[in-house]
């Protein structure tokens, strides 16, 4: 271009309306409101610990344990979940694919005889496929991702039932036939003085990738653009249909890794477990600012979300608050995470 | 005649940290047409939504017949007679025309629900009265941008009984479409209605208005009659003597890109509304832009995205060839390997994504390119971020506003930009200048010539005659899907006309 057309219609005089990063405080804590949501129990967990032998019991490290442990499953189930809802989709299998995967790893290690690493690969294959199945039948047949993964919630747990004939399969350590690798067990162990439970570093290690993955890959962006405006995303030649099939691919391998690290937390599959994991895998999302319309959201809200779930449901179970008021509680606080973005975005998207 | 029925004085707005208007002073007479002009982001939009109740100012003064109002909301606007046609038509996609136009304002019968029968009655009543002829059971996510302009326009006039606001009414329509308006404002005019008209079309504002006033960066800087010459009125937009609006012609042609001889496409299923392109014959050679010319309906969108391979499912029949190879088109990822890209004219449907950043909106299409080995590199992204920004003039001039947020001529320069990012060999344009203003259109014409100079080639479909007389070498008129004639660029506008509404003889 030649510099006599840069200039055209543009006034060289006339001040550029200074713009500055000014965002309002809103905006603000709804960008950070999982994080400030976190803190917020912390602070709460530690004001109304119950005190034994002169220690506050919140702050114990065997407590701390159990906080990270118990999220570890629903953490990485949420971390795919992430994906999925940035592209204006849910997924409502995966708490039936981890009851599933648990029955798959528990007999494939006893029953098949397979060794650790087989046994995962094959899980991971399993939940990826299972996924991607879902994926193409919700993108080739126009239907409802909500549809078509209620069917796969009813079919992954039917499955379960059966492959497992309804019973916990145990799985007992060992050489030999009939007996998984002993080191299988190390998942339901802690690691560090006692401390950092081996599922919790599972999670950790996934939620660094996840969040590598959403933040700085081209397939990130795909995400954010599917979600962001579908038609755009297609015109401007991103792979759409793909990219909607590969976000079930994710919550499949995260919901089969789930189900691979529960059968070895409790060595035991279990057809039933994961009942309602889904739900709570979305409430950490939405708490963690992701819009469940689509094209925005993070992976570090998720992880701030689950842990701050986590922490909540302890708090109350250490002060002996019964378990239907904790359901009370995480209902609220979603409630007011997502009220607080729609205020957001009401005021941002305005009149345009 | 001639008292005011509207005043605004010393109106004031600042979005963060941008100062949308500084003070305006506006008023608006009994019957008059008041013209309302300036560059992309003046803050005419900003004005008219503070005065339908849309927003609210930070301060200033509204009198409506000389008594100060506050809307809190645009129903408060509308109950004092004031209606809004918005630039981003506000209509429901999923509802059908009669829903729309009695949304919030349903008829009912007592204790029997809706009165469905007598709206569509009514419907019917206002589409005509409005001079425009859709059936009113249509969905208005069937429609083309140009028809939901009318159905808007429809709307609006119904509760127009003191001020209609019109935001940019014609720049979806073509030149008969916007002849048809021009009648209804001056029926409106003649009932006493004031209007405000937002346009870029220069041409236009001798023909409609009798008052006109320009703004700049948020503040008034020219109040003139409607019958100052036009290079007047430019050089108060664009602040500075603006000589030339088109550069000149193509000088050598490069190798042929797109060749169409007797081309058409067979949608799978029929999709009311959707005229396919039947018979088209047409070539575009590296270095040239080619106009298409047509009513609306006349299968020009539906031509240009069934190339792109962005139409419904379906077949070409006839011969297409890019780039001299016989070409399928069949989808949107053969046509982008083929070297073309489309600007739509559908901006926020499906040209931008208004909650992301300028910045992640224009690098979208290259997505591939800046991210070696699956990974973004945040460099390549700033520095195409920064580039477009700086071609196409994008205000306010940062990567980190959203879409959402800029005026909408600055959405349109953000489409652009995106598409040509890629460096495409052919690219399709729909209504490549909807919204955008007089300066930047010159930029955007200089930049086209620019490129077509290093071999681009363009075929560019639009409503503004004198954009495809000034801008194309060769103009392609067509009706009903096909191809008609064919003419130089610099044609007279009339001829042209003829030719695409079928009045006068076919042949040129
Ligand atoms: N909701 C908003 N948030 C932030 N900035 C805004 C908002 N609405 C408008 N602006 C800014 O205010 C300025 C004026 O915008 P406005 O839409 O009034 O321009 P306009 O004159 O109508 O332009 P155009 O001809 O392109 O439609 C622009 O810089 C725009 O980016
Ligand atoms: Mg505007």
């Amino acid at each position: 271009m030649t510099d006599a057309s840069k200039e055209v219609g543009r006034d060289a005089t006339a001040p550029m309306p200074a713009v500055t990063a000014r965002r309002n405080p809103l905006t603000l804590i709804v960008r950070f409101q999982s994080v400030i949501g976190l803190i917020l129990v912390l602070i709460g967990g530690v004001v109304f610990s119950p005190v034994r032998h002169g220690q506050l019991l919140f702050l114990a490290p065997d407590n701390i344990a159990n906080i990270i442990r118990a999220i570890s499953e629903t953490g990485i189930i949420a971390l795919g979940m992430t994906f999925v809802i940035i592209t204006a989709g849910i997924d409502l299998s995966v708490g039936a694919m981890l009851g599933l995967n648990s029955v798959l790893t528990a007999m494939l290690m006893t029953t098949a005889n397979l060794g650790l690493v087989p046994t995962l690969l094959l899980v991971l294959a399993a939940g990826t496929a299972f996924g991607t199945l879902q994926g193409l039948i919700s993108t080739r047949f126009r239907l409802e991702p909500f549809i078509v993964t209620l069917a796969g919630l009813q079919v992954a747990r039917g499955l379960a039932l059966v492959l497992s004939g309804n019973v916990y399969i145990n799985i007992s350590y060992g050489e030999g036939p009939g007996l998984a690798p002993p080191v299988f067990a190390l998942l339901g162990e802690r690691l560090f003085h006692n401390v950092v439970p081996v599922a919790t570093l599972v999670f950790l290690a996934l939620a660094v990738a996840a969040t590598i993955v959403l933040n700085t890959s081209r397939f990130g962006r795909y995400v954010y653009a599917v979600g962001g405006n579908e038609r755009a995303a297609r015109l401007s030649g991103i792979p759409v249909t793909q990219v909607k099939v590969a976000v079930y691919a994710i919550t499949g391998f995260a919901a089969a890794s789930a189900g691979f690290v529960h059968a070895g937390q409790f060595s035991f599959g279990s057809a039933n477990d994961g009942a309602g994991y889904e739900l709570t895998a979305i409430a950490a999302v939405v708490i963690g600012g992701t819009s469940l319309f689509g094209g925005a959201g993070s992976m570090i809200g998720t992880i701030a979300g689950s842990i701050m779930l986590g922490a909540l449901a302890n708090i109350l179970q250490l002060n002996n608050v019964n378990a239907s008021l904790q359901l009370l509680a995480t209902g609220a606080i979603i409630v007011l995470a997502a009220a607080l973005q729609t205020m957001v975005g009401r005021r941002e998207g305005s009149m345009r | 005649m001639t008292e005011p029925i509207l005043e605004m004085r010393g109106i004031e707005k600042r979005f963060g940290g941008v100062h949308a208007l500084r003070g305006v002073d506006f008023d608006l007479r009994e019957g008059e047409v008041h013209a309302l002009l300036g560059e992309n982001g003046a803050g005419k939009s900003t004005l008219m939504n503070v005065l339908a109740g849309v927003i609210p100012p930070e301060r200033g003064e509204i009198r409506v017949k000389g008594k100060v109002v506050q809307f809190a909301s645009p129903r408060e606007a509308q109950a004092s007679g004031i209606a809004t046609i918005y630039q981003e038509l506000d209509l429901v996609p999923g509802l059908d025309i009669t829903a729309n136009l009695f949304l919030g304002h349903e008829l009912m019968r007592p204790f029997a629900g809706l009165d469905n029968r007598r709206m569509e009655r009514e419907a019917r009543a206002r589409m005509a009265a409005a001079g425009v002829d859709i059936d009113v059971r249509r969905k208005i996510g069937d429609l083309s941008i140009g028809q939901r302009q009318l159905v808007a326009i429809a709307k609006a006039l119904s509760y127009a009984t003191r001020v209609l606001i019109m935001d940019e009414p014609t720049a979806a329509l073509s030149a008969a479409e916007a002849e048809r308006l021009f009648g209804v404002v001056r029926a409106m005019c003649a009932r006493g209605v004031g209007i405000v008209y937002i346009s870029h079309r220069l041409e236009e504002v001798p023909r409609v208005a009798d008052r006109v006033t320009v703004m700049r960066d948020g503040r008034i800087v020219g109040d003139e009659p409607a019958s100052a010459p036009q290079a007047r009125l430019v050089n108060l937009l664009v602040g500075r003597p603006f000589d030339q609006l088109f550069p000149p012609r193509a000088a050598a042609l490069g190798p042929e890109l797109l060749r169409l001889e007797r081309a058409g496409f067979t949608p799978a299923a029929e999709r009311a509304g959707w005229q396919a392109p039947r018979d088209v014959s047409l070539t575009v050679h590296g270095g040239e832009i080619v106009g298409l010319a047509g009513v609306m309906g006349a299968g020009r969108t539906e031509l240009l995205s069934a190339l792109y391979g962005a139409g419904p499912p379906g077949r070409w029949h006839g011969s297409v060839s890019v780039a001299g190879r016989p070409a399928r088109l069949q989808s949107i990822g053969a046509a982008r390997r083929a070297g073309l890209a489309f600007v739509t004219d559908d901006r926020r449907g499906s040209g931008v994504i208004l909650r992301h950043s300028v910045g992640r909106n224009v690098v979208m299409s290259i997505l591939r390119r800046i991210s070696p080995a699956g990974f973004m590199s945040p460099a390549a992204e700033d520095e195409a971020t920064r580039r477009s920004i700086r071609n196409f003039d994008i205000r306010p001039p940062r990567g980190d506003v959203l879409v959402g947020n800029l005026s909408g001529g600055n959405q349109q320069k953000v489409v652009f930009a995106k598409e040509l990012l890629r460096e495409p060999k052919l690219l399709l344009l729909d209504e490549p200048t909807r919204g955008v203003d007089v300066g930047a259109k010159g930029e955007i014409y200089q930049r086209l010539r620019a490129l077509t100079g290093q071999g681009l080639g363009v075929l560019v479909a639009s409503s503004e005659l004198p954009e495809l007389v000034g801008l194309c070498d060769r103009i392609v008129a067509m009706r009903q899907g096909c191809s008609v004639a064919e003419f130089p660029g610099g044609i007279d506008e009339k001829v042209l006309l003829e030719s695409a509404t079928g009045i006068a003889g076919e042949a040129a």
